[in-house]
């Protein structure tokens, strides 16, 4: 009825795009014209670059991570499209990880620095979905982030916020918030309020374009990031810096491995840092060019040794460590999710997400916080937990899957003939006598050789014989 | 094992411990499940306002530039639940048709595929009789980072490019495989009868 309705006009307009794409449009844009403002109250996402949007959620990013591919997704995006069985996969390229990487926190400030409204909406926004899940992902406060600048521009945010209020709510709103945010201006009649607002605002604006070098800085050489690679641990450092240490990839700063193979320059970042600060990128560039040719002269056979070395160890073979997985549990040091092998679990923690360690991290006594906030301190005892789940599980989905698909493939060898969905069920459940009745009961002819005379008669009725 | 491995398994979100079993059994479940089901079983840990917003981002994208043929967008007050129309590619046997698609998306997007269902019939190997498109990115290799734009040129591909070695309709690729003209002409049709 609706489509012999409508078929004329489509047929009719499909000459005229344009006026087409207008005609289907505007009734759907009206619609939802009410929860348009309502969900997109935020500013515009046409004045972030590309470089800041986050691929998975399409908004600004929030508390970025940056992937050993290089590409940057959110903290939660990130979370939520790995892979709780088996190894996941970057969602622009594909490429396959294991660990679940710590924020970038020199990105997470130059964000915060440049977006201040947007990104103080998007941590209203988090906030409130992790409230509503009660799992949070770590917190920077100011103290934390060790820069002043954040903790500067956290004021100048809030304030500018509260400005941005006083145009729909009224001026009490206003007037309570920034009496909460600055201190110095609380004993201030409202008037001098606004007015301070009104520089505060200013200085926002002017901050908000401005990217010096000190926010994008190398942890090894201090200078500006060229050609920046994030490590797991969420430190960034020239490819250079990094390149030339050999064999196992450490970090710097927080002497934490990087597993599994060297991770590739985040390259919007480095396209941001060549348009943000030619003149020094320029230099920078050049100084490093010149470096290397010297190294190069000096010792040239070992330049590249140390990404080849790297690349050797691949990703284990899904079929080989299958059975020592423990699905949905990540190591909460390296960020291994799932854990693979060995798998500590800190009984002392009370945290619903609770506290892992896969077996290597367990064994160097890593010291690293939760992923998720955890109250964890360095007494608290340790159990080692086997992944004895994980084979009943697996069992179990092998059964759905079958059952459900009505599939015959997994059906034992010397049948033939049809089998009901109830017979694959029984076959799965007394598997483990299957053996014992073999001895018992030698005729082939019976097919599943099953010791329960219950599953039996069920099959012989359901068999055409 | 084997199946289980080729298995795409939806990544169990904050289900790191501690969760009851049913979560995890049930999002093997649905993920294992050709059929077109509504991803219930597990609690999401996805709000709706962020695969609301999502979706309201892309609506935003999709009516700044879209794709070429093709146009999408919420039936109804219910963004999760669009209405996509491609016209016929010249050059194929669907040339000229005006086909209607269904695009359900789940609670959890972009985390989960969307589920797209051609509402026209259509005489093609990759579409089976109820409208079930087979189209790997809608299963298996689904990456968040996909957009409702992507996925209906994708579709549209499969106008052009049928892939006979993965059928929604054996019949249909078969004849594809064995005789080119005769399938052309069935579609062409089909695409007569039904899409205009």
């Amino acid at each position: 009825m609706f489509l012999s309705v409508r078929r004329p006009i489509f047929s009719l307009l499909r000459f005229f795009p344009q006026f087409f794409r207008r005609f289907v449009s505007l009734p759907f844009s009206r619609s939802l014209s009410m929860a348009d403002s309502k969900m997109l109250d935020d500013v515009d996402s046409d004045d972030i670059p590309h470089a800041f949007l986050c691929c998975v959620c399409l908004d600004l990013l929030y508390k970025p991570i940056v992937l050993s591919c290089g590409h940057i997704s959110c903290f939660w995006c990130v979370h939520k499209s790995m892979n709780g069985f088996r190894e996941s996969h970057c969602p622009i390229c594909r490429r396959p990880y294991y660990h679940f990487p710590t924020i970038c926190e020199m990105l997470h400030l130059l964000i915060l620095k440049m977006y201040p409204m947007a990104y103080k909406r998007r941590q209203n926004q988090t906030l409130e979905e992790e409230r509503k899940l009660g799992l949070f992902s770590p917190q920077y406060d100011s103290l934390a982030c060790g820069s002043r600048a954040g903790e500067k521009m956290e004021h100048l945010e809030d304030s500018a916020n509260g400005e941005m209020n006083a145009n729909t709510k009224n001026d009490n709103v206003v007037a309570e918030l920034i009496l909460e945010e600055n201190s110095e201006v609380v004993r201030s009649a409202s008037v001098e309020i606004l007015n301070s607002l009104g520089d505060l605002h200013g200085q926002k604006t002017q901050n908000q374009e401005t990217v010096t070098v000190a926010d994008v800085l190398c942890r090894a050489c201090t200078q500006l990031l060229l050609r920046p690679v994030v490590l797991n641990c969420g430190h960034a450092f020239c490819e250079s810096c990094i390149n030339l240490r050999v064999e196992t990839l450490e970090c710097q700063v927080c002497q934490s491995l990087q597993p599994r193979g060297f991770p590739n320059v985040c390259l919007e970042l480095d396209q941001f840092l060549k348009e943000q600060l030619p003149e020094e990128y320029k230099l920078r560039s050049d100084s490093v060019q010149l470096k290397l040719a010297e190294t190069f002269k000096h010792e040239s056979p070992t330049s590249c040794s140390s990404e080849g070395g790297m690349k050797g160890q691949g990703l284990p073979r899904w079929d080989e460590v299958a059975s020592k997985v423990h699905p949905a549990v990540g190591c909460d040091s390296c960020g291994m999710y799932p854990i693979i092998g060995d798998r500590y679990k800190c009984e002392d923690c009370f945290e619903e997400v609770g506290f892992d360690l896969c077996g290597e991290c367990y064994n160097t006594r890593s010291k690293r916080p939760g992923r998720f906030n955890q109250q964890h301190r360095p007494e608290h005892k340790f159990k080692l937990v086997f992944p004895t789940m994980f084979s009943t599980m697996r069992s179990r989905i092998v059964t759905e899957i079958m059952l459900e698909e009505g599939s015959t493939t997994f059906i034992i060898a010397n049948d033939e003939g049809s089998e009901s969905s109830e017979d694959m069920g029984a076959i799965l459940e007394l598997s483990s006598d299957a053996r014992e009745s073999e001895e018992n009961d030698s005729d082939v002819d019976v097919r599943t050789q099953t010791n329960s005379n219950d599953s039996r008669t069920d099959r012989n009725m359901s068999r055409p014989t | 094992m084997v199946r289980f491995g080729s298995q795409n398994l939806n990544p169990m979100v904050g289900n790191r411990d501690h969760r009851p079993q049913q979560p995890l059994f049930g999002g093997g479940r649905s993920s294992s499940s050709t059929s077109l089901a509504p991803p219930t079983s597990w609690a999401s840990t996805t709000s709706v306002s962020a695969s609301g917003k999502r979706i309201q981002r892309e609506m935003t994208e999709f009516n700044l530039d879209p794709p070429s043929d093709c146009s999408a967008g919420p039936k109804g007050d219910n963004l999760y639940h669009w209405f996509a129309t491609i016209f016929g590619p010249p050059g194929t046997p669907y040339e000229g048709g005006i086909f209607f698609l269904d695009i359900i998306f789940p609670s959890d997007y972009p985390f989960n595929p969307p589920k797209v269902v051609f509402k026209t019939r259509i005489y093609h190997c990759n579409v089976d009789s109820s409208g079930n498109v087979s189209l790997d990115i809608l299963k298996d290799s689904w990456s968040p980072a996909l957009t409702i734009a992507k996925v209906l040129i994708a579709v549209k591909s499969i106008f052009t490019n049928p892939n006979p070695y993965d059928p929604n309709a054996p019949g249909v690729a078969h004849l594809y495989l064995a005789d080119r003209a005769k399938h052309d002409e069935i579609a062409a049709e089909w695409t007569l009868r039904f899409a205009k």
